[in-house]
């Protein structure tokens, strides 16, 4: 993998909530073209990490460095200006509107019809179908409503959407934590294809064997704390599960 | 390195990729409920009453209708954006009362309209602001903001009207400047009340109708090419005029002999546009090459056989005879074997689905839509003539309607047959078949003593001759159907799209612009409901609607000006409101301080009949409209009807019941079956 500037480099990370203590001293890279997996059980502090990653909330002590110059964000947007873009839980879609528009709420394609600005409804179907063939993702018809489709296949639209409108960080956040096997393997497929067009990934997960096929760097919290960052080849199953369950601690 | 790295993702299964066909994506449509019940209700009263038998009571009650349907239109956008305007009816009460008070009272002489309507708009833009603002900024459902409004706007009417006009009643705008001008733009009758233009308008758009109508056929049939020949199309267009003038002819003709003269020369001079109009696109596609099985002959024979029962049926008996006949029959064994009639060649369809095989019926389900109007339109025929049991002239009906049923569906049966065999066969029956409903056609013009059937039955059988002629084209070029070649159909498809369009003007003009009763309100309705429906699904406005209904966290997070996209719907509903208050106002050149109270729910109502979700992010505009339609016609049937009255609330609220019943069993049926 490349060894020149990462995207992201945060440095002894810490958010202090009043005398709570929700993050102390964690720190990690993301590379373009890699997949940083946060792993963590419940209360772990994966949370409060990606709200500091996405600009949602500053960090108390610590760097954070985007292509190496340290920024401070004051919201979401500035993060999202700069191509750090967050897929949450709740997906942020309407269920009862079809594929190609969600694919392009808030950004929607026009053209010019006199003095009209028309939504460009063939060129949004068209690119919609082939940005989420490029992630390997088949929708069936993309006039369907995005509530008929499988938790999956949801997901898979999000990324898609993110990566087609310039993302160069993708945070995922638990997005495989309500789906089946297959259908989580559908999703861990389309983010190593997102990783595959260069971009750099950030999965937050609780579950190992998600995690351990697709990442090439771990982070590993339990209770707010950093108890490893890991390269891939560095890592094994057995010992990931007991660092996760805070039975030892990194060396 | 991954052991992804080099794979690619699994693909979901292809079994469950499936082409939509347009009759399902028709249904998802939120407006097909609407439509249907429309037409259901509107078929109901109208054969109750005669209110919706002429065009001029239709133009008077549409005129009716109109405030009604301009409200739907904006109560439904701003429902599809996840709120309610409990305000919007009292504001056309305000928006009235405004514009009467201040052009009789502000000054000695009043004040110009040209100030007073002006003046109501803004009124009521920053009315719609308010509760835009307010339900933005606090967050609490918009049932409660706009209930506030509603109690303080029509507290103002009664208040102001009382004070400075002393009467609840506000009138005398006749003199305000400007008055002319706005009473011939809002509440103005048409000036295209002469016949002279409607006729023209209906006769050419007729014809329109009908020449796309074929030529889009003949596009997607088995006869077609990308080269043109140009004599030919010249004889096609020379045999289209002389077709459709025979026709014309035909029906001011009550002579035998003109009838069969007229309708020879119609009849040949449409042949020879369509024939001609296939030579000059000429092309063959992929034919299946075999002979006819001999089952399909003894079929055909048959066919001709009862053609020829059904032409020579009128002759076997005496024209002038109308004596009474089967008095006998109880009238309930009349209607039982009339419906069992009626029902026969249903049957016979249906049986036919089932017994085929699984190839043949997915096919048959498929055309379905396109034979099920041939199939009723017989059985209708079978209903109309045993209505008639009471007469010597009904023995000839049931004759004509036996024969001609059994032979229609003998020759059907025999074009399927062949269709499996020989794409040549199976459009020589298409058009043999085609031929004998135009025979019978004839032959009950000219036996049938009955003005009312005649026209009917002939009128009936000759679309149904060109249906089933355009269907067999069509079926033969799907037979064996290229993606080319159902790419180059699609401009047949559009030519059949802009035929039925120019044929609904066509209609609509007849309708609308007869007797001189035509209003102005009706064309804003028609014209509120384009521009709506236009925002709603071809701008990006549209989808910032759905999506601020849909899910208002979502568009926020994906850029949409949630706020702005909500307060723009409330003061949309607000403007229509005072439009449609300048349009009562100047229709009626009073107000009344109440009016509009109460009318919000009716507009909801509108809206939810229509298919729009009470919880918004998904609806139609046009559905509503519809729905506004519906709520008309009942209420204006029902004493057309001459019931009770009183009874138009359960008749109001069964349809609100069956409607929403129907919308969500349809949008959960199409969903599922993705």
């Amino acid at each position: 993998m490349s060894n020149t500037t990462p995207l992201l480099e945060l440095q002894n990370i810490g958010k202090y909530f009043g005398n709570v203590k929700a993050l102390e001293n964690v720190s990690t890279t993301v590379k373009a073209g890699e997949v940083t997996c946060v792993l963590g059980d419940n209360g772990a502090g994966k949370s409060t990490f990606i709200k500091i990653i996405s600009g949602l909330h500053k960090p108390s002590t610590g760097k954070y460095l985007f292509e190496g110059h340290e920024v401070s964000f004051e919201s979401p947007r500035e993060a999202r200006s700069l191509g750090i873009a967050t897929v949450y839980q709740d997906l942020a879609m309407a269920p009862l509107m079809s594929v190609w528009r969600n694919f392009f709420l808030g950004s929607e394609p026009t053209k010019r019809f006199g003095p009209i600005n028309l939504l460009d409804a063939k060129f949004a179907r068209a690119t919609a179908k082939e940005e989420m063939s490029k992630l390997g993702i088949d929708v069936r018809d993309v006039d369907q409503p995005v509530g008929t489709l499988s938790g999956g296949e949801r997901q898979s639209v999000a990324i898609a959407r993110a990566v087609y409108f310039g993302a160069r960080v993708l945070i995922l956040d638990e997005p495989t934590s309500a789906l089946g096997v297959r259908q989580s393997d559908l999703v861990l497929g389309y983010v190593r294809a997102a990783a595959a067009r260069n971009l750099g990934v950030i999965l937050i997960t609780h579950n190992p064997q998600h995690a351990l096929p697709v990442g090439d760097r771990f982070l590993i919290l339990n209770r707010g704390q950093s108890v490893g960052h890991f390269e891939k080849q560095d890592l094994t199953y057995e010992r990931l599960i007991e660092l996760m369950s805070g039975r030892v601690h990194a060396a | 390195m991954s052991e992804f790295d080099g794979l690619t993702p699994l693909k979901p299964s292809d079994e469950r990729i499936s082409y939509r066909s347009p009759l399902k994506r028709l249904l998802i449509s939120p407006e097909i409920g609407a439509l249907i019940g429309a037409v259901v209700v509107w078929a109901f009263f109208w054969g109750n009453g005669d209110k919706f038998g002429t065009a001029g009571s239709t133009a008077n009650f549409l005129d009716v209708a109109a405030p009604l349907g301009i409200m739907a239109v904006a109560v439904s956008l701003l429902m599809i954006g996840g709120e309610f305007d409990l305000s919007a009816g009292v504001m056309t009460g305000a928006s009235g009362v405004t514009i009467a008070l201040m052009a009789k009272h502000f000054t000695d002489n009043g004040v110009s309209l040209f100030v007073c309507i002006p003046a109501a708009f803004l009124l009521a833009g920053c009315v719609g602001w308010w509760n835009g603002f307010l339900v933005n900024k606090t967050g609490l459902p918009s049932f409660i903001v706009t209930l506030g409004s509603f109690f303080v706007i029509k507290g103002s009417n009664l208040v102001f009207s009382k004070r400075i006009n002393s009467l609840v009643n506000v009138s005398g705008i006749e003199k305000a400047e400007g008055y002319k001008f706005f009473k011939a733009v809002l509440g103005g009758e048409n000036k295209f009340g002469d016949t002279k233009y409607r006729d023209v308008i209906f006769i050419v758009g007729g014809i329109l109708f009908g020449v796309l109508l074929i030529g889009g056929f003949i596009e997607q049939s088995f006869l077609r090419s990308e080269q043109t020949s140009k004599p030919a199309l010249l004889v096609a267009v020379l045999g289209a005029v002389a077709g459709v003038a025979g026709v014309m002819v035909l029906h001011r003709t009550d002579s035998v002999k003109g009838n069969v003269v007229a309708g020879v020369i119609g009849l040949s001079g449409s042949a020879l546009a369509i024939v001609s109009y296939a030579r000059a696109r000429f092309q063959t596609r992929q034919p299946i090459i075999g002979s006819l099985p001999g089952s399909a002959r003894s079929l055909i024979g048959l066919g001709l056989l009862g053609t020829a029962v059904a032409s020579l049926a009128g002759q076997l008996f005496d024209r002038g005879e109308e004596n009474v006949m089967l008095q006998w029959l109880p009238s309930w064994l009349r209607l039982a074997v009339a419906v069992a009639a009626g029902a026969l060649p249903l049957w016979f369809f249906v049986r036919q689905v089932i017994r085929g095989d699984v190839e043949f019926r997915a096919k048959a389900m498929a055309l379905i839509v396109v034979r099920l109007p041939i199939i009723c339109l017989v059985s209708l025929i079978g209903i109309v003539a045993l209505f008639q049991l009471t007469t010597v002239q009904a023995v000839r009906a049931v004759l004509i309607t036996v024969a001609g049923t059994g032979a229609a569906t003998c020759l059907y049966r025999a074009r399927g047959i062949a269709g499996k065999h020989s794409t040549k066969y199976f459009i020589n029956l298409g058009v043999l078949m085609s031929a004998c409903f135009v025979v019978v056609a004839f032959a009950v013009r000219a036996d049938s003593s009955a003005p009312r059937f005649r026209g009917g039955i002939f009128t009936s059988l000759l679309i149904g001759a060109a249906l089933v002629l355009a269907t067999t084209l069509i079926e033969a070029a799907q037979q064996k159907r290229t993606l080319a070649d159902s790419n180059a159909d699609r401009f047949g498809k559009r030519l059949v799209l802009i035929g039925m369009i120019i044929g609904s003007i066509a209609l609509g003009t007849r309708l609308l612009f007869s007797d001189g009763v035509f209003r102005m309100s009706v064309f804003w309705w028609l014209f509120f409901t384009a521009v709506g429906s236009f925002v709603l699904t071809k701008t990006k406005y549209g989808n910032w609607i759905f999506a601020v209904g849909g899910n208002k966290d979502a568009a926020r997070a994906t850029g949409v000006p949630a706020d702005k996209v909500k307060t723009a719907l409330f003061m949309a509903t607000s403007l229509l409101g005072a439009f449609v208050g300048a349009m009562i106002l100047m229709r009626l050149n009073s107000v009344q301080a109440q009016q509009g109270d109460g009318q919000e729910f009716e507009y909801i109502i509108a809206a939810v009949v229509g298919g729009n979700l009470m919880t918004g992010g998904y609806g139609s505009v046009i559905g509503a409209s519809l729905g506004a339609l519906i709520m008309a016609v009942s209420k204006n049937g029902i004493p057309a009807a001459q019931w009770n009255q009183d009874g138009r609330f359960i008749f109001l609220g069964a349809v609100l019941l069956v409607a929403v019943l129907v919308n969500n069993f349809i949008r959960k049926k199409a969903n599922e079956q993705r």
